[in-house]
């Protein structure tokens, strides 16, 4: 069986994938979150799941942060990130996030399951980060972030980049999240508040 | 109807205005007209002489040019000579307190408006120390006021620096508060684009992608006598979650206000920061809806970018012309053309193709004459309103 928690803030999707997981074979839907600090954490430390289906547009935060902070979990869950605009600059994000992968909202279920499947699994569906992707990544960035997204890139542990660039493991975690936030994707219809 | 939103209130205040054009015409006009008419009767009750109606000739004959030619309206020498030969009128009738005074007067109005407040002022005091001239050499007796009453002399000076200034403030002031009305307009429909857009993203398209995911689950679970039609609504849900995302683009107006070539040069500019390849913006564009140049500007940047990146193109050209009441867009590439087939699942030209069809427009992609590269033809009617019927 696979384990799947969902963290959306939709009520609508979680309830449409909670029926869509539930009656899928070996795969059962074991628990949910809005994304929400109060819930997501107790919500995860209760069930462990083996795969968490996390939006990327959450209103409060954002899914790749909230993805870095679960994956530095042990043992961490796999991540997919579902999110409505998959686009190719997200490759980046996702990849430095360490999400094991990265589906469109509109995908279809057998989609999902597949993906659900092949993450469990241990394969990678991230799309692949193309030059001028990171062109246009590295251009926002500036000092030693490049250098440090190569590293991480080329499957370094932190603990490596730390040590390569002399700073504590601490630094380089604060950079990706610096990092992480320099590359958000805007949601297309920014909120209007 | 997403369009509707946006396009009504700014065509109101663009006839509004119009309106208040020709109602301030009127007003001129008759002002004008007012001037000679009270001239006539001073010159009539004064006695008239044989030049007098030469001179009361040039109030209508002034008025039916300004009015026939807005062009000669517009123009700051035709402001002056109508000024300069008002007042000649004044000096020619031998008296300051000449029955032309209120032509001359109104002659001021066009220039007053034309002018911000502070120059305003100084036009005012020009015009003042102008009559005060005219009324030294003028008359009746040469180089002496004959100030017969001071009063009358203080009013005819203090006129035009009252008046002037007054109409140029308050033009000034009409002109910042419409301004600010449109774009306090502009921004509050941008407010609720926002709003509908994010309701859209965040509800609508949310359950949309939700039921998808329900229909879509139950391919290869259901009886085959069902099996098309549960396949059939999860392909029309797919669409309508897609055709959400165009109508969210749109919500989303690319122009942000501005005119459509403005907008497709600072999209140049964000895709060839470093002006390679080259692209060229010619050409203005003409009044255009909100919709029409919403479309026009995403087929224009998609066919940009199928240029930058699949054609590696070196140069690319777009052209922007208003022939006839429609309009045309081209643009140009030097890449390497078009595959002699298209590419299974090259949605790229079927949805430039779609957007044109959606604003009623016929959008011809073709190698490019006597050379290498593609040539993107959009053309698109328009009627009065830049939309389209």
């Amino acid at each position: 069986m696979i384990r799947v928690a969902v963290v959306d803030d939709h009520p609508a999707l979680r309830a449409g994938l909670q029926t869509v997981l539930d009656a899928e074979p070996h795969i059962v839907f074991v628990g949910e979150s809005d994304g929400a600090e109060e819930n997501i954490w107790p919500m995860l430390t209760r069930v462990r799941p083996d795969v968490v289906l996390l939006d990327y547009h959450l209103p409060r935060g954002d899914g790749l942060q909230l993805c870095y902070r679960i994956k530095k979990d042990v043992p961490a869950p796999r991540v997919i990130i579902f999110t409505a605009y998959a686009s190719p600059a997200m490759a980046l994000p996702a990849t430095l996030a360490r999400a094991d992968g990265v589906l469109a909202k509109g995908a279809g279920a057998r989609d999902l399951f597949s993906a659900i499947r092949l993450v469990y699994a241990g394969e990678q569906l991230l799309p692949p980060i193309s030059a001028t992707v990171l062109e246009e990544a590295t251009a926002d960035l500036y000092g030693d972030d490049p250098a440090l997204i190569g590293m991480l890139l080329d499957g370094a542990g932190e603990a490596d980049v730390a040590q390569t660039l002399r700073i504590p493991v601490k630094d380089v975690r604060h950079s990706v999240q610096r990092i992480l936030s320099a590359l958000r994707i805007d949601v297309p219809a920014a909120r209007a508040e | 109807m997403r369009t509707a939103r946006g396009e009504h209130p700014s065509r109101r205040d663009r006839w509004s205005v119009r309106d208040a054009e020709s109602r301030w015409l009127t007003l001129y006009v008759a002002a004008r007209l007012a001037a000679t008419a009270f001239a006539a009767a001073l010159v009539t009750w004064g006695g008239l002489g044989p030049g007098d109606l030469l001179l009361l000739l040039y109030g209508p004959l002034s008025t039916a040019i300004l009015v026939a030619f807005p062009a000669v309206r517009a123009r700051p020498a035709a402001w002056a000579l109508d000024s300069a030969i008002a007042l000649a009128c004044v000096l020619a009738y031998g008296d300051w307190r000449s029955p032309f005074y209120l032509l001359w007067l109104t002659t001021l109005a066009l220039p007053a408006i034309a002018v911000a407040p502070r120059r305003g002022l100084w036009l005012g005091l020009g015009a003042s120390l102008a009559f005060l001239v005219v009324a030294i050499i003028g008359g009746p007796a040469w180089g002496s006021l004959q100030v017969s009453s001071a009063e009358t002399l203080a009013i005819h000076l203090s006129l035009p620096l009252l008046l002037v200034p007054s109409l140029a403030y308050a033009t000034d002031a009409l002109r910042r508060l419409d301004r600010e009305r449109s774009e306090r307009e502009r921004l509050a429909i941008e407010a609720e684009r926002q709003r509908i857009a994010w309701e859209l993203h965040d509800s609508a398209k949310q359950r949309l992608h939700a039921a998808h995911l329900l229909v879509s689950s139950l391919h290869g679970r259901v009886a085959d006598d069902v099996a098309r039609s549960v396949d059939r609504a999860a392909v029309e849900l797919e669409s309508a979650a897609s055709e959400m995302d165009t109508s969210l683009a749109e919500l989303r107006s690319p122009l942000e206000g501005r005119p459509l070539d403005e907008a497709l040069r600072s999209r140049a500019d964000e895709l060839a920061p470093d002006g390679r390849p080259a692209i060229a913006i010619r050409g203005r564009a003409p009044a255009l809806s909100p919709l029409v140049a919403a479309h026009v500007y995403r087929i224009a940047s998609e066919a940009i970018t199928n240029a930058l990146r699949h054609a590696d193109a070196t140069t690319i050209d777009v052209a922007i012309e208003a022939v006839d009441g429609h309009l045309r867009l081209h643009v140009h590439d030097d890449g390497r053309g078009l595959p002699p087939t298209r590419r299974p699942g090259a949605s790229g030209l079927f949805a430039m193709e779609s957007r044109a069809a959606t604003i009623g427009g016929s959008l011809v992609v073709s190698p490019r004459e006597g050379g290498t590269g593609t040539t993107i033809a959009l053309d698109v009617p328009l009627n009065d309103h830049g939309g389209t019927a």
